[in-house]
């Protein structure tokens, strides 16, 4: 072999060893975690409940999903859309403050680190605590559940409008303050035109969001489509569940479909 | 919105040169009318009421209040469900995330040409994505039985719908240059995407895969109150009981785990951008 | 009337901005300022509105002695010279006319700045001005629709709707492709001519300078080297201003 190419070849970087190391790290982790898997209590009648279940969603009970009046599947939806609709509008209006005091090139530093501990403090605590928390203040119903989403919104929302603050062009503020702009003029038309878009995309997707997570409200009586989904759940009655389901999966795809079109607009124009 | 035009008349403007420019009526009304009658309904049903709030706005800090201080003591018992929970997320994101490469593909219009093989995988991917996770987690429980199995099997589920839309939006925008060129190679379109495309989505991969995992930590403990195993099913247990020290306690934990969780990956994240 | 009476700029570090700069530029003038990256260039166009502080000398701008502004004098005084970027500068996520009508809102009254709702005077004149650099029809677009050379004209109509007496041009057509480069520096002599605005802008292609400029000001280390018309500059100007290597680079 030629001594230069040996010399090439010798010098290529080891990569190998690190691909090693990590593949290694990984399978440890795998089969340390692979314990999670317990068959114990499993048992045979299993594939049959499977069955059950299979056979319910497609069968969906019509006269529940047609059903007018406060307990058919129409209502539930329209009550479980106007929880995650203001539950986004009241997380956004404390989300607003909370990211400013976050973002680390407006505040200073230690300012900035506690507003984030705030919303990571926040986001750790499940959507059930909070569930029960709101329910001593208002009892059980939706209005709990509004209240619920809002806090468990702010995690995700702060953290979207902090990255979009961090990323304001300043060079605009630059132009405004050459045509002789007051700050706040510079705020008015060079910072909130370039958030505001940012804004709403974020808000929208966490609607989203917040509508396919608003079955978690049902586990604590906080209103919504997830109480009664799940209470068909615990009794089995299978063709229910496939009504609500159904019912819900059509809703959050229009949704979804409506939403993510005015995203795009937001974003990238028309 | 032609209706809307037609409605509200656009604005004339005439230059001093004598040019004209229309300027369409502005939106800002409709969209807050919109917005308007969404709140308002959305108040209406769901019995919205600042007074309540401000009677009753302190009891929410009852429970909050009965957590402090937490019950040290308890953490022994922590350790077991704790790491049920870690392995529950680890062991589901890796299950998702393999799984969903194949299905990306499938989904990828780049790489599939068979427009019903593509709206078929991404009709599957968007309905297993609405599926809300909880119904996936209960579900399991019934055919797995309670325990950390199902669990993993919702988050598996979830993980892999998730992780599936962003890889094949990923794969859609790559570029396809080098794909070309293998394939002129005479290489098979598999071996083309494992030389020519997987390369280029493997850095966005991971780190969607990494993001994911975070967020499965936070969501098990969530799977855990249904049955699924882990810090959920404590917390549930405690909660029942009141001991809402003992919850504090576990939160505390839970925190602890989340941020180190995020640490980890958001260093392993800044790694491989 | 722009006028440099020994001015001198050290910035914190040490470094010498300008060093002992007399200038006189007349009303109407189409000024090109030219030298190498870091000569100073940007200091010398920047001080003009005080987006840059002066450390020594005077600098009069139309009897004003700018050292001597302060907040809502300098506001009002920044608000008669407009100012256009290399990079645009837009809020890209709004209409091509809203970014027109940010140059009007220093005179609006509170309530029209915090809605953010403007008089028919104040659009006929942003509309005006976009005419005037031949973007009528994108005037309800938005400005991350446009190309690069269309943007720069949006920005150059903000300045516009300002009524400005002196436009400064900070590297105007740096970031656009050499055709679209030529367009708007056409836009810039139209506007001299037609409105009788003094233009000074700073540039690196020499090039266009030559060819759009009247007057050519050549600055180095600080120091201003040349300052004639443009059709004196020869071969050794260019080797003064540039060092002898790089403007051989250019003249070919």
């Amino acid at each position: 072999m030629n001594n230069s190419i040996k010399e090439a070849y010798e010098k290529a970087p080891k990569t190998w060893i690190l691909q090693l190391l990590v593949a290694f790290v990984i399978a440890c982790l795998l089969a340390w975690s692979s314990s999670a898997v317990e068959m114990s209590n499993t048992n045979g009648k299993g594939l049959q409940v499977a069955k059950n279940i299979i056979s319910g969603i497609f069968h969906p009970d019509t006269k529940l999903l047609f059903a007018a009046g406060k307990s058919g599947v129409a209502y539930l939806l329209l009550e479980t859309l106007c929880i995650a609709f203001l539950g986004t509008v009241v997380g956004a209006v404390i989300s607003v403050p909370l990211s400013f005091l976050s973002a680390s090139n407006l505040m200073p530093k230690p300012i900035a680190i506690i507003g984030r501990f705030c919303i990571a403090a926040i986001r750790t605590i499940p959507a059930f605590i909070y569930g029960l928390m709101f329910i001593r203040v208002t009892g059980p119903g939706p209005f709990a559940g509004l209240l619920t989403m809002s806090l468990c919104s702010i995690g995700m929302v702060s953290k979207m409008f902090i990255e979009s603050i961090e990323n304001l062009d300043k060079r605009i503020l630059e132009s405004l303050d050459a045509a002789g702009c007051t700050t706040f003029q510079k705020i008015r038309y060079g910072i909130l035109p370039q958030l505001f878009a940012d804004f709403m995309s974020t808000l929208i997707y966490r609607f989203d969001m917040n509508l396919r997570d608003a079955t978690v409200l049902g586990l604590v009586g906080a209103g919504g489509i997830g109480a009664p989904l799940i209470f068909a759940m615990s009794s089995y009655r299978w063709n229910e569940v496939g009504a609500i389901l159904l019912g819900l999966i059509i809703l959050v795809l229009i949704v979804e479909t409506i939403s993510s079109k005015i995203r795009t607009k937001l974003i990238r124009g028309e | 919105m032609k209706l809307y035009d037609r409605i509200f008349k656009p604005k004339k403007y005439e230059l001093s040169n004598g040019k004209a420019v229309e300027e369409r009526f502005t939106r800002l009304p409709l969209i807050l009318l919109l917005l308007i009658v969404c709140t308002v309904i959305s108040v209406h049903i769901t019995g919205f009421n600042f007074e309540v709030l401000g009677r009753n706005g302190s009891k929410f800090f009852d429970i909050l209040k009965a957590m402090f201080p937490p019950k040290t003591s308890y953490m022994p018992k922590i350790w077991q469900p704790l790491w049920d929970t870690i392995k529950m997320s680890v062991l589901g994101s890796f299950i998702g995330a393999v799984l969903a490469i194949p299905a990306a593909i499938l989904a990828s219009s780049n790489i599939i040409s068979s427009k019903a093989v593509l709206a078929i995988q991404r009709l599957f991917l968007s309905l297993v994505r609405t599926l809300p996770t909880l119904v996936c987690a209960l579900i399991a429980t019934y055919i797995f039985g309670l325990g950390t199995m199902a669990g993993t099997f919702a988050i598996a589920v979830f993980t892999f719908a998730y992780i599936g839309k962003q890889l094949f939006e990923v794969i859609e925008t790559v570029d396809m240059g080098p794909f070309e060129a293998m394939e002129a190679l005479g290489a098979t379109k598999m071996q083309a995407f494992r030389s020519a495309v997987f390369p280029q989505v493997l850095p966005t991969y991971l780190s969607v895969s990494l993001f994911c995992l975070e967020g499965n930590v936070r969501y098990a403990s969530i799977l855990g109150y249904v049955g699924a195993g882990g810090l959920g099913l404590i917390m549930n247990e405690k909660i029942g009981w009141r001991e809402y020290d003992s919850v504090g306690m576990i939160l505390i934990v839970l925190f602890i785990t989340v941020i180190a969780i995020e640490g980890i990956s958001h260093v392993i994240r800044k790694h491989l951008s | 009337m722009i006028l440099f009476d020994h001015v001198s700029k050290v910035y914190p570090n040490g470094t010498v901005g300008l060093d002992d700069v007399n200038l006189k530029i007349d009303d109407g003038e189409f000024v090109a300022i030219i030298g190498l990256s870091g000569a100073g260039k940007s200091t010398l166009l920047r001080s003009v509105n005080r987006m840059h502080e002066i450390t020594d000398g005077t600098l009069t701008v139309n009897g004003t002695n700018v050292s001597q502004l302060q907040g809502k004098s300098l506001r009002k005084f920044r608000r008669g010279i407009g100012m256009v970027f290399q990079s645009f500068n837009l809020v890209s996520r709004t209409t091509v006319i809203k970014n027109v009508l940010s140059a009007r809102v220093p005179e609006l009254p509170l309530w029209r700045a915090i809605l953010g709702v403007f008089s028919k005077q104040d659009k006929i004149t942003a509309l005006e001005a976009l005419d005037n650099v031949g973007i009528l029809d994108k005037a309800y677009m938005r400005a991350d629709q446009l190309s690069g050379g269309q943007q720069q004209r949006v920005a150059l109509a903000r300045t516009l709707a300002q009524n400005p007496k002196i436009i400064l041009a900070d590297e105007p057509v740096a970031a656009l492709d050499p055709v679209t480069a030529k367009q708007v520096m056409e836009d810039f002599v139209r506007i001299n001519k037609d409105m009788g605005i003094s233009i000074l802008l700073n540039i690196h292609h020499v090039e266009l300078a030559l060819k759009y400029a009247q007057r050519i000001i050549g600055i180095r280390a600080g120091k201003i080297v040349y300052d004639g018309p443009s059709d004196k500059v020869d071969k050794s100007v260019l080797d003064s201003i540039y060092g002898e290597n790089a403007a051989r680079e250019e003249m070919e």
